[in-house]
C-alpha cells in the first residue's frame, strides 16, 4: 500500500463523529483513486496502530481507538477530568448491577428471549429490558421460531460503544465452568472495581476543588 | 440474625451465592438443609418490606425445600443406572448464573475505563443551555399575529349553558286540599277547569297525582265527561 494514504486515513477517521469503519476508507480510496488501488482492512488497522504510536510517541492528547466496528478519535485518559468538567455526559449515571448482569447474559447469549434470560437470572427482567431497550443498549432482533414467537433480544452498536468495544469477539471470555471452581472467589476483579470507583471518588474531589488546584498543576 | 441490605442482592441465586461464598461451602456439595433454612430466613425478612421481590425468592425457597425432600428419599437413578443428585439442577444454575455475574464485573471495569475517554463530537450531545433572547422568545411573531389569535380564541369560546333550577313550591297534600275545597264548592267540576290557570307543567302534574290518590281515597269519583279529552270529578258524601 502507497505510504500516503497514511494521511488520507487519518483525514478520514479526524473527520468522522461516528465511528468509521475499514470498508468506509476503503470506499473512499478506491472512489477517487479507482477501484484497482490495492488496499486490505489489515493495511488500514497496521496504518492506525502507527499512527497511534506516533501520537503517543509525542505525548498528544488523544489517539485512535478501534470501537463498535471502526475508528474513532478519543481524547487520552489524562484529560478526563477536564473534559468532564464540562460536558454534561460524565454526570451520567453509571449502570447498575441488574442492568449490567443482564447485558452480559445477552451479549453472550444474543439473540434470546426474555423467559431465556430470567431462567439464568432467576428474577423478573422485564422492567431491567425496557431499561436498556431505551438506553439502546439491547434490541428486538427478532422473533424466535418456536411457540408463541417471543421477541428475541440482541445487543446494539451503542452497546460496544459504551463498553468501548471493537466487536463482541472482543468481549472478555467467561470463564469455564472448571476455572470457576479452582478460584472460588474472585477477589482480583473485585479489587479492581473497587480500584476505579476510588480512583472515580478522587477525581471528583478533584473536580470540586479545581480552582484551588490550577496554580499547582 | 445478621442484617442483609436488601437491594445488594439481585435475585435469589444471587443470595445462594452469597451463602455459598461467605460460608466458603462447596458449590458441588451444598449443605441443602442449612441453606434452606437460612434463605428461609431471609424471604420472610423481605416478605415484609417487598412483596413484588420476595415472588422470585419463594420460588426458590420452594425449589430448596423440594430438593430437601428429595434427599431424603432414595435416589433415582438415569438410564445409565448412575445416582442422580437432586440439586444437580441447582449447581448448573448457580454455575451458570456465576458465570455471567463474572462477566457483569468485567463489564463495570470497561465501563468505568471507558467514561475516562471522549470522543469526537462530546460535546454535541450536551444540551444546549442558551440563555433566553427575545429573537427566540418571538420568532416571526408579530403583535399582529398574538392579536389575531387571542380574538380568536375568546371567539372560539362557546357560550356557556345556564340551567336554571326553580323550586316550586307544590306538594300532594296541598293539592289534595286544593282539589278538596273546590269539589265541596260546586259539587262537580271538570279536570281542566281545576288545571286552568296553572302555569307550571309540575303544578299540574302533582295535581293529577293528587287527584289518583283522592280517588284511591275513595274521596272523589271520577266520571267520563261529554267534552273529548276531559273529565269530571265529583264528590262522594261519605268521603
Amino acid at each position: 500500500m502507497d505510504k500516503t494514504y497514511s494521511t488520507v486515513i487519518e483525514a478520514l477517521i479526524f473527520s468522522s463523529d461516528e465511528p468509521i469503519s475499514e470498508g468506509e476508507i476503503i470506499r473512499a480510496i478506491r472512489g477517487i483513486d479507482g477501484e484497482d488501488i490495492e488496499i486490505t482492512s489489515s493495511d488500514i488497522h497496521s496504518v492506525v496502530e502507527e499512527l497511534n504510536s506516533k501520537y503517543e510517541a509525542s505525548v498528544n492528547s488523544f489517539k485512535i481507538k478501534k470501537i463498535a466496528n471502526g475508528f474513532l478519535f478519543a481524547t487520552t485518559e489524562e484529560n478526563a477530568k477536564y473534559l468532564g468538567f464540562l460536558s454534561s455526559e460524565k454526570s451520567k449515571r453509571r449502570l447498575s448491577q441488574a442492568a449490567l448482569e443482564t447485558l452480559a447474559i445477552i451479549a453472550y447469549k444474543q439473540p434470546m428471549t426474555k423467559p431465556e434470560l430470567e431462567q439464568i437470572r432467576g428474577v423478573n427482567s422485564d422492567y431491567i429490558l425496557n431499561t436498556l431497550l431505551e438506553k439502546n443498549l439491547i434490541t428486538i432482533s427478532g422473533r424466535a421460531e418456536t411457540i408463541g414467537r417471543p421477541l428475541l433480544y440482541g445487543t446494539t452498536t451503542e452497546f460496544l460503544k459504551y463498553f468501548g468495544l471493537y466487536n463482541l469477539s472482543d468481549l472478555p471470555k467467561p470463564r469455564e465452568i472448571e476455572e470457576i471452581m479452582k478460584d472460588e472467589d474472585f477477589i482480583d476483579q473485585k479489587n479492581k472495581i473497587m480500584m476505579n470507583y476510588v480512583e472515580e471518588s478522587i477525581e471528583k474531589e478533584l473536580e470540586n476543588s479545581e480552582g484551588e488546584n490550577d496554580t499547582t498543576e | 440474625m445478621y442484617k442483609i441490605k436488601l437491594d445488594q442482592f439481585e435475585g435469589p441465586l444471587d443470595l445462594l451465592l452469597f451463602f455459598i461464598k461467605r460460608d466458603e461451602l462447596n458449590i458441588y456439595d451444598i449443605p441443602i438443609s442449612r441453606i434452606t433454612s437460612e434463605f428461609l430466613e431471609y424471604v420472610n425478612l423481605i416478605k415484609l418490606m417487598d412483596l413484588e421481590v420476595a415472588g422470585d425468592f419463594i420460588l426458590m425457597a420452594s425449589t430448596l425445600m423440594h430438593i430437601k425432600v428429595r434427599m431424603l428419599l432414595p435416589r433415582e437413578v438415569d438410564e445409565k443406572g448412575e445416582e442422580i443428585d437432586p440439586r444437580a439442577d441447582l449447581i448448573k444454575a448457580l454455575l451458570e448464573y456465576k458465570k455471567y455475574k463474572e462477566v457483569a464485573e468485567d463489564l463495570n471495569f470497561m465501563e468505568s475505563n471507558q467514561r475516562k475517554l471522549s470522543y469526537r463530537g462530546n460535546f454535541s450531545h450536551d444540551e444546549m443551555i442558551a440563555p433566553p433572547e427575545y429573537d427566540i422568545l418571538l420568532k416571526n411573531v408579530s403583535i399582529f399575529d398574538l392579536a389575531k389569535a387571542f380574538k380568536k380564541a375568546i371567539e372560539g369560546l362557546k357560550p356557556q349553558v345556564v340551567h336554571e333550577i326553580r323550586k316550586i313550591n307544590v306538594t300532594i297534600d296541598e293539592q289534595i286540599q286544593f282539589i278538596l275545597s273546590k269539589v265541596m264548592e260546586k259539587g262537580e267540576i271538570h279536570f281542566l277547569s281545576i288545571v286552568h290557570g296553572m302555569k307550571e307543567k309540575i303544578r299540574i302534574v302533582i295535581t293529577f297525582v293528587a287527584l289518583l290518590e283522592l280517588a284511591k281515597m275513595e274521596k272523589i269519583g271520577i266520571r267520563e265527561s261529554p267534552d273529548f279529552n276531559d273529565f269530571v270529578i265529583y264528590g262522594i258524601a261519605n268521603g
